[in-house]
């Protein structure tokens, strides 16, 4: 089991299941983070967090803290 | 006939764009009623009929959960327009086209623009419009905004659709059997519960109850029935999709978009790696990405205030002292006017207000700035980049750059609060902004620091900045837990692709901003001037004065000035140069120089006669961080956008101000005796 968090800049998996709770767990599905999509991490912000990801043919970013909440599969 | 109708979309869809184009020069820009969203109105321009476009803020979806959506839902629930301009980012279709699925359950009208169409074309992609509308159930038409073409169509499309009464069905986005999951609780609730969310479009009511959207929980007050037939549905929807009910409803719509898309799409060719996405490797790169930040704020910073000012101030000042207030003073002198109204025009008004005015040009260049960088893309990257930082004090990346724009003027940079999307952020940012030193109170740094700090100026000028950012970081970790405590809204940001600003757009906003600026200074500015003139100008047995410490500013300030004693300047003439200070910083120091004129010695040998060093420092804090400006205050006011707020801003500014100066100089004089 690994999370979006654990995917190196360039790599990329589709959602298994999302972890995360509360107000940003709606969020992230209205920005179409949904069980199935595939999703590239593209980079990593100069401090080293937040993410930048690509899913469905745009670039979101959202907090590591986030990220290793929404569970991955190849 | 009068029609109105709206204009919704994804924020960077580029509605902004597509409205100016829209609409003529009769704009209406003002806030929803209650709260501080912008809200904007305007004739659609070409036609014969009679149609109010309305700007609604950017959303990604009708879920209440920030400002921006309640008032665009509120305003399509209620005010029911009668057509929805859906205005999609085409190169961003499946993600802009989920909005879209919600617009569909409002039983309104709708044509969708689909914007960026010069982007998309050269991305090699064709989209089929007759096959959208087939799957969408509603018109679609290619514009982009940004080259203005489609806008002629567009017109003429929304001008035919705008007066078909009948509505056509909107397609089934969900399978069947959840339909039909659906239709039976509809029933169940039209029997059972008629009265609730009766006047909601019939499936906007479904989803919403089944979703337990939050503001309908809300109207249909703790129903404990209600509640466990939605707790029943709610176990068939997850049997039914493997999925829990949000996840399942939103992955539905997704689906149907993707299905749609993949029918009415075609990709032509391949992508080329294009110019900006080479240049956002570059300025996002691990390494450059912060030099490069800076480099950018310097750049603007240095030609904004430095530059431009450099060029413009020594000119306004010449014409409103040697040519306005001379002429003012020639014309009304031979009209017979009475010597105190020419006074009353010239110290009064034309000095208060021209103080202001005197930072236009200033401001427009740094409008010019900002207005660029918002709508280049860039300010997200920043966001995405400080983040990091401004996490542990209660805010998020997007706070930096009200921020950076406070550096030079507070106003701008409190009116930059607005890019924030989370109430909460958005106001602590605009209370923690003024603490950021602006450029016109540096002169009075410059000034003490060469009074009484001529080895260490810079020293002392440094040292102020890193009290700022130390109060700002204080304050807004201790807000955030306390006045402006709330959930943290987290952070999910879209990182739109770099883009070339449309002139049109960044002249339209610079002017907007610049007129909202002057107008304050017509109106409230003129009023204090006025009223501060008074003041300075009349004993308290309302005779003129003679020699300016016989004023009831004088007055005011000798009955303040046991105040700022513990500060260590508790002498009246601080005081008063603190109390014209709120009309404009730059008048401390022309107070200062008034009321020490009649003394023996030069300016600085009598500033040195009533401060010691350690109460100069105590005073430049009080000055740093005690309450703006009156047009900051007035801007942060409109910001906050209600009383109680605005009080509590204030009086923890100057509260913080009295504290740390306090300790300064209850600290300092007993160091250096
Ligand atoms: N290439 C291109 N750029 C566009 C188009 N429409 C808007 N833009 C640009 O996209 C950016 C965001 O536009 P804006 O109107 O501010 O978007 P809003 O956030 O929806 O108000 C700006 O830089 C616009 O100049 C278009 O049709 N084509
Ligand atoms: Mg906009």
């Amino acid at each position: 089991m690994f999370t979006l968090k654990d995917l190196r800049p360039g790599q990329k998996a589709c959602v298994g299941s999302i972890a995360v709770e509360g107000l940003m767990r709606r969020k992230l599905m209205d920005m179409g983070v949904t069980p199935g999509v595939e999703i590239q991490v593209n980079k990593t912000a100069p401090f080293g967090d937040p993410i930048e990801v690509r899913l469905r043919g745009y670039s979101l970013s959202l907090r590591k803290k986030d990220a290793e909440n929404i569970l991955m599969v190849q | 006939m009068k029609y109105r109708i709206a204009l919704v979309g994804n924020p960077n869809s580029g509605k902004t764009t597509l409205f100016n184009c829209l609409t003529g020069s009769n704009l209406y820009v003002g806030n929803w009623p209650g709260v501080t969203v912008e809200k904007k109105e305007g004739n659609l321009r070409d036609t014969a009929k009679d149609i109010t476009l309305v700007d609604l803020p950017g959303i990604y979806s009708l879920a209440p959960y920030s400002m921006d959506e309640i008032v665009s839902r509120n305003f399509l629930l209620e005010e029911r327009p009668d057509l929805i301009i859906n205005i999609i980012d085409a190169s961003n279709i499946e993600r802009n086209l989920y909005l879209s699925t919600q617009l569909m359950e409002l039983n309104c009208p709708m044509v969708g623009a689909l914007n960026m169409m010069d982007v998309v074309k050269k991305t090699g992609v064709e989209i089929d419009v007759r096959e959208m509308e087939k799957i969408f159930g509603y018109p679609f038409i290619e514009i982009s905004a940004q080259k203005e073409t489609g806008i002629d169509e567009l017109i003429k499309l929304v001008e035919k659709t705008v007066d078909i009464k009948k509505l056509k069905e909107f397609p089934q986005i969900f399978p069947q059997e959840i339909m039909t999951l659906f239709n039976e609780f509809d029933e169940l609730i039209q029997n059972k519960y008629s009265d609730v969310l009766a006047d909601y479009p019939r499936l906007f009511r479904i989803i919403k109850l089944i979703e337990k959207d939050e503001e309908v929980l809300l109207k249909i007050h703790e129903n404990g029935d209600l509640l466990k037939d939605i707790y029943t549905v709610r176990k068939k929807i997850e049997a039914l999709s493997n999925h829990d009910v949000d996840s399942a409803i939103a992955d539905y719509r997704y689906r149907f978009i993707t299905a749609g898309i993949s029918k009415a799409t075609q990709k032509t060719k391949e992508n080329v790696i294009e110019f900006q996405e080479k240049l956002d490797q570059v300025l996002m790169n691990r390494y450059a990405a912060l030099p490069i930040f800076f480099l950018f704020m310097f750049v603007i910073y240095y030609v904004s205030i430095t530059l431009v000012g450099d060029i413009t101030i020594g000119g306004i000042e010449w014409f409103i002292n040697d040519v306005l207030m001379v002429a003012v003073a020639a014309g009304l002198g031979s009209l017979g006017a009475a010597d105190w109204i020419i006074a009353l025009i010239n110290d009064g008004i034309i000095t208060g207000v021209g103080a202001v005015l005197t930072f236009v040009p200033q401001l427009v260049v740094l409008f010019i700035f900002i207005s660029i960088l918002e709508d280049s893309g860039y300010m997200a990257r920043v966001a995405f980049i400080m983040d990091r930082i401004f996490r542990h004090f209660g805010l998020s990346g997007k706070s930096f750059i009200p921020m950076v724009v406070g550096l030079g003027c507070s106003v701008p940079g409190i009116m930059a609060t607005r890019t924030l999307e989370n109430e909460r952020e958005r106001k602590l940012t605009a209370v923690l902004t003024p603490f950021i030193s602006c450029g016109a109170k540096m002169p009075i740094y410059v000034l003490m620091a060469s009074v009484f700090f001529t080895k260490y100026q810079t020293l002392l000028v440094f040292s102020l900045y890193l009290v700022s950012l130390t109060v700002v970081f204080g304050s807004g970790f201790v807000l955030s837990k306390t006045w402006f405590k709330g959930a943290d809204s987290g952070y999910l940001l879209e990182i739109p692709p770099l883009r070339l600003p449309k002139l049109r757009n960044t002249a339209t906003q610079v002017w907007e901003r610049t007129k909202e600026f002057i107008v304050r200074a017509g109106t409230i500015i003129f009023a204090a001037s006025v009223v501060l003139w008074f003041l300075q100008s009349f004993t308290p047995s309302f005779q003129m004065v003679d020699s300016p410490d016989a004023s009831i500013l004088a007055m005011f300030g000798k009955i303040i000035a046991p105040i700022f004693i513990p500060l260590g300047f508790g002498n009246w003439v601080a005081s008063v140069a603190l109390l014209t200070g709120v009309a404009a910083k730059e008048m401390i120091i022309s107070t200062m120089s008034v009321l020490l004129s009649g003394q023996d010695g030069s300016f600085t040998v009598a500033i040195s006669q009533i401060f010691t060093p350690v109460s100069a420092y105590s005073f430049v804090i009080f000055v740093l961080l005690a309450s703006p400006c009156m047009a900051a205050i007035a801007t942060m006011k409109k910001e906050l956008g209600n009383w109680r707020d605005f009080f509590f801003a204030l009086s923890y500014q100057i509260g913080l101000a009295y504290a740390v100066s306090f300790i300064v100089y209850q600290v300092g004089s007993r160091i250096f005796v």
